[in-house]
C-alpha cells in the first residue's frame, strides 16, 4: 500500500520529464566544450587571416635599396602609425636583428624572436614582459619586389580583442543553448501530456467500470495499450459471467439443498404433533436447522468473494433506500423511522452484492428489535470509511458482543435459518479488511459501527 | 381464507396443503406460474405463497405479472437463497414478506396471519363488533365473552364476513372460502350455514348483525375493528 502511494508521488509524466531533463543536460554539457572549441578555432583562423592581411600590406609597402629595407613614412594601412591601435608591426632580417617597427609598437616591449629557417610562416602566441599575450604571425620573406632578401615579416595583435570577443560569443552561446533548452523542456512536457493522456484516459475509463457507469473499456486508446485494454475488457466479461454462472449454480444448489430441508423439517412438524414422535422430531428437528444454517451460511459466503480485478465501490444511498422500502413492507405495522446520516453521493468501498447483504442483515436485525427508531450513519474520516446501523431496541448485552464478533456464531434462536446475520455481515467485513465494534447506541438500543480502509 | 400455493417441489407442496388446510384456509396448490395465472383469473384468492425459484416462468415475474392484473391480495415468498438481493427483488416486484428455506411451518403460519390480518385492515389478531370477539389466532368467536360453538365452516363464513365487513359478499365466494375446487358448489348450503350462525349469534342477546342482500350476497353491517 505504501509502496503504491509512492509510486503515485512521482508520475509517469515526472519521470520521463526528470529522464529527458537529465539527458538534455548531459548532450548540451558534451556538446558546449565541443562549440566553445569550434569557436575557438575559428576565431584564431580568422586572426591568423587579418595578420596575414597585415604582413602582407607591410611587404607590399617596403622598398629595398641598396640591400637596405626602406619603409615609408606613411603606411597604407593606418592602424600601425596609431600609437593606441593594437596593431603591432615588426621587421627583422634573417639574423633577427629589428630592422623597422610601426609606430603603434613603440610603447610595446616584447621579446620576440624570430627564427629565419625557411619555414614560410608561424602563427603563435607570447608574452610581452608585463606578461601581456599576443598573437603573432611571423612571414618570411626572400623575394621582395624581384629582389632576393631576407626579412621575417611579424605583425601581431594582443589576445586580450580576441578574449573579450571569445566572451561574448560564449556568454551568447549561453543564452541561446538556455533558450533552447527551455524550449525543447516545453515541447517535451506538452508532448509527453498529449502522450500520457492516453494513459488517463485509460485510468478515467476503469474508475467508470469500477463505479459501474460503464460495462467495459472502450477502443479508443492508442496501438500500444489496445492489447492490454482489450486483455482487461476480456478479464472483466470473463470475471463477470464467471461471478453471474456462480450466482446461477448457488441459487441452484441453494434451492436443491434447501428444498428438501424444508420437506424434512415438515415431516418434523407433523411428527412433533404425535407426543410418541416428540423426541426423534426434536432430533430431526434439529439436525435440519443445523444442516440449514451450515448451508445458508457457506452458500452466503461462497457468493460474497471479492472482485481481483478491481475495487468496486458502491453509492450508499440508493442501496439504503431499497433496503428500506423492503423492511417497511415487511414490519409495516411496527411504523419504525428511519433516519439517514450521511451525503447522497457517498460511495462504500465495498461491492454491491456485499454491501447490500451487510446492510440488509444489520437492518434487519434494527427492525426486528428497535421499538421505533432507526439510525444509519455513513461518513468518510481521513483514510477509512464508517458505517453505523443503530437502533433503540435493547441493546446486545456485553458478554455477548464478544461472541457477535466471533465467525459462525449466532445470537438470537427466534427464527431458524435466519440467524446467520451477524456472521454473515463478519465475514464480509473481514474479507473486505474491516472492523466491526458492537457498542450502545445514543438511540438506547445497540450500535453496530463499521470502518472499512479506503484504497 | 382461500390461499393460493405454489411450489414446484411436490412433498413441500402437499405438506403446505395438508398443514394449511388444518389451520382453517382452503388451499390451492400449484406447481407453476401459468397454472398459478389460470386459478388467480378462476378465483378469488386472499393470499398466495409463491416459491421464487419456479421452473419456467420464475416467481419472480409471477409476481409481477400478478400485480400488474391488480390483483392486490397479500403475497408471501419463500425463497431458498435467502440473499438479500432475492429478498428486495421480490419485495420490490410486488411481495409483502419472506420467509427463507427451510422453515418451521409456525413461522409462515405466523407471518401469514400478519398478512392476512393486515389485509383486511386489522393489525390485532382479534376482530370486534359490538358484543363479538373474533380471535383469529385461535379460531374461536366470543360473545359477551362466552365462547360460542361453531363449526369450522361456520367460523370461516364469520371470519370473512367480519373481514369484509360493511361490503357485499357474493355466495359464491364464500363457497371459495369452503371448498377447494368447483366440487359441491351448492349455494344452499351458505344458505343453510349462514342461517346457523345467525340463530347462534341472536342467541340470548338479539345480535343481528349478517344482512341479505337479494341476489347479491350477505353484508356484515356492524363496524369492526
Amino acid at each position: 500500500m505504501l509502496k503504491h502511494q509512492s509510486h503515485k508521488a512521482s508520475s509517469l509524466r515526472v519521470r520521463l520529464m526528470l529522464g529527458a531533463v537529465v539527458t538534455v543536460l548531459l548532450f548540451m554539457l558534451a556538446l558546449f566544450p565541443a562549440l566553445q572549441k569550434v569557436f575557438t578555432l575559428a576565431l584564431e583562423e580568422s586572426i591568423e587571416q587579418r595578420l596575414a592581411a597585415d604582413a602582407s600590406a607591410l611587404i607590399s609597402a617596403a622598398r629595398i635599396s641598396k640591400g637596405q629595407l626602406r619603409m615609408p613614412e606613411k603606411l597604407p594601412d593606418e592602424e600601425f602609425d596609431i600609437l593606441a591601435a593594437r596593431q603591432l608591426g615588426f621587421i627583422y632580417d634573417s639574423q633577427g636583428v629589428l630592422v623597422w617597427r610601426s609606430r603603434s609598437s613603440q610603447q610595446e616591449t616584447i621579446n620576440y624572436q624570430p627564427k629565419y629557417d625557411g619555414h614560410g610562416h608561424d602563427f603563435l602566441r607570447v608574452k610581452d614582459t608585463e606578461g601581456r599575450e599576443f598573437f603573432v604571425y611571423d612571414v618570411e620573406v626572400d623575394l621582395l619586389r624581384g629582389q632576393s632578401a631576407a626579412f621575417s615579416i611579424v605583425t601581431m595583435q594582443p589576445v586580450s580583442d580576441y578574449k573579450s570577443m571569445y566572451d561574448s560569443l560564449r556568454q551568447q552561446l549561453y543564452v541561446w543553448l538556455g533558450f533552447a533548452l527551455l524550449l525543447l523542456l516545453g515541447f517535451l512536457w506538452l508532448g509527453l501530456g498529449w502522450g500520457i493522456r492516453s494513459l488517463r484516459t485509460l485510468s478515467a475509463e476503469l474508475d467508470e467500470v469500477e463505479n459501474g457507469t460503464r460495462a467495459s473499456l472502450s477502443d479508443e486508446h492508442p496501438r500500444e495499450l489496445l492489447r492490454l485494454t482489450r486483455s482487461l475488457n476480456r478479464l472483466l466479461e470473463s470475471e463477470r459471467q464467471q461471478s453471474e454462472r456462480y450466482r446461477h449454480s448457488l441459487d441452484d444448489l441453494a434451492h436443491s439443498l434447501k428444498t428438501p430441508l424444508a420437506v424434512l423439517q415438515g415431516v418434523g412438524d407433523v411428527m412433533a404433533t404425535q407426543p410418541a414422535n416428540s423426541e426423534q422430531a426434536r432430533t430431526l428437528q434439529g439436525q435440519v436447522n443445523r444442516m440449514s444454517q451450515q448451508v445458508s451460511y457457506q452458500l452466503q459466503r461462497a457468493s460474497l468473494r471479492k472482485s481481483g480485478l478491481l475495487r468496486y465501490s458502491v453509492t450508499l444511498k440508493p442501496l439504503v433506500d431499497s433496503l428500506v422500502e423492503a423492511l417497511d413492507k415487511v414490519y409495516r405495522d411496527k411504523r419504525v423511522t428511519v433516519s439517514s446520516d450521511f451525503s447522497i453521493d457517498l460511495r462504500i468501498p465495498v461491492e454491491q452484492a456485499a454491501l447490500l447483504e451487510l446492510l440488509g442483515n444489520l437492518l434487519e436485525n434494527a427492525y426486528r428489535l428497535c421499538v421505533s427508531e432507526i439510525r444509519i450513519r455513513a461518513q468518510v474520516l481521513n483514510n477509512y470509511c464508517e458505517l453505523a446501523v443503530e437502533d433503540d431496541g435493547p441493546g446486545v448485552p456485553r458478554h455477548q458482543r464478544e461472541r457477535i464478533l466471533q465467525r459462525g456464531e449466532r445470537l438470537d434462536t427466534q427464527y431458524p435459518g435466519q440467524g446467520i446475520g451477524t456472521a454473515v455481515v463478519k465475514d464480509i467485513i473481514d474479507s473486505y479488511n474491516g472492523q466491526l465494534f458492537v457498542e450502545e447506541s445514543t438511540l438506547g438500543g445497540a450500535q453496530f459501527r463499521i470502518r472499512f480502509p479506503r484504497h | 381464507m382461500k390461499l393460493l400455493v405454489v411450489e414446484d417441489e411436490a412433498l413441500l407442496r402437499h405438506h403446505l396443503c395438508t398443514r394449511l388446510s388444518e389451520q382453517g384456509h382452503v388451499v390451492d396448490a400449484v406447481a407453476d406460474a401459468e397454472e398459478a395465472l389460470y386459478r388467480v383469473a378462476q378465483y378469488n384468492h386472499d393470499l398466495a405463497v409463491i416459491d421464487l425459484g419456479l421452473p419456467g416462468m420464475s416467481g419472480l415475474e409471477l409476481i409481477g405479472e400478478l400485480r400488474e392484473q391488480g390483483r392486490s391480495f397479500p403475497i408471501l415468498i419463500l425463497t431458498a437463497r435467502g440473499s438479500w438481493q432475492n429478498k428486495v427483488e421480490g419485495l420490490a416486484a410486488g411481495a409483502d414478506d419472506y420467509v427463507v428455506k427451510p422453515f418451521q411451518f409456525e413461522e409462515l403460519e405466523a407471518r401469514l396471519n400478519a398478512l392476512l390480518r393486515r389485509s383486511s385492515g386489522f393489525v390485532q389478531s382479534t376482530i370486534g363488533a359490538g358484543p363479538l370477539l373474533l380471535d383469529i389466532n385461535r379460531k374461536q368467536a366470543l360473545l359477551d365473552n362466552q365462547l360460542l360453538a361453531l363449526t369450522a365452516y361456520e367460523y370461516r363464513i364469520l371470519e370473512y364476513l367480519m373481514r369484509h365487513h360493511q361490503q357485499v359478499v357474493a355466495k359464491e365466494r364464500l363457497i371459495e372460502q369452503l371448498y377447494p375446487d368447483d366440487e359441491d358448489r351448492d349455494p344452499n348450503v351458505i344458505e343453510v350455514l349462514v342461517g346457523r350462525l345467525r340463530r347462534k349469534l341472536s342467541g340470548s342477546t338479539g345480535f343481528r348483525p349478517i344482512d341479505t342482500v337479494r341476489g347479491q350476497g350477505y353484508l356484515f353491517t356492524e363496524v369492526c375493528r
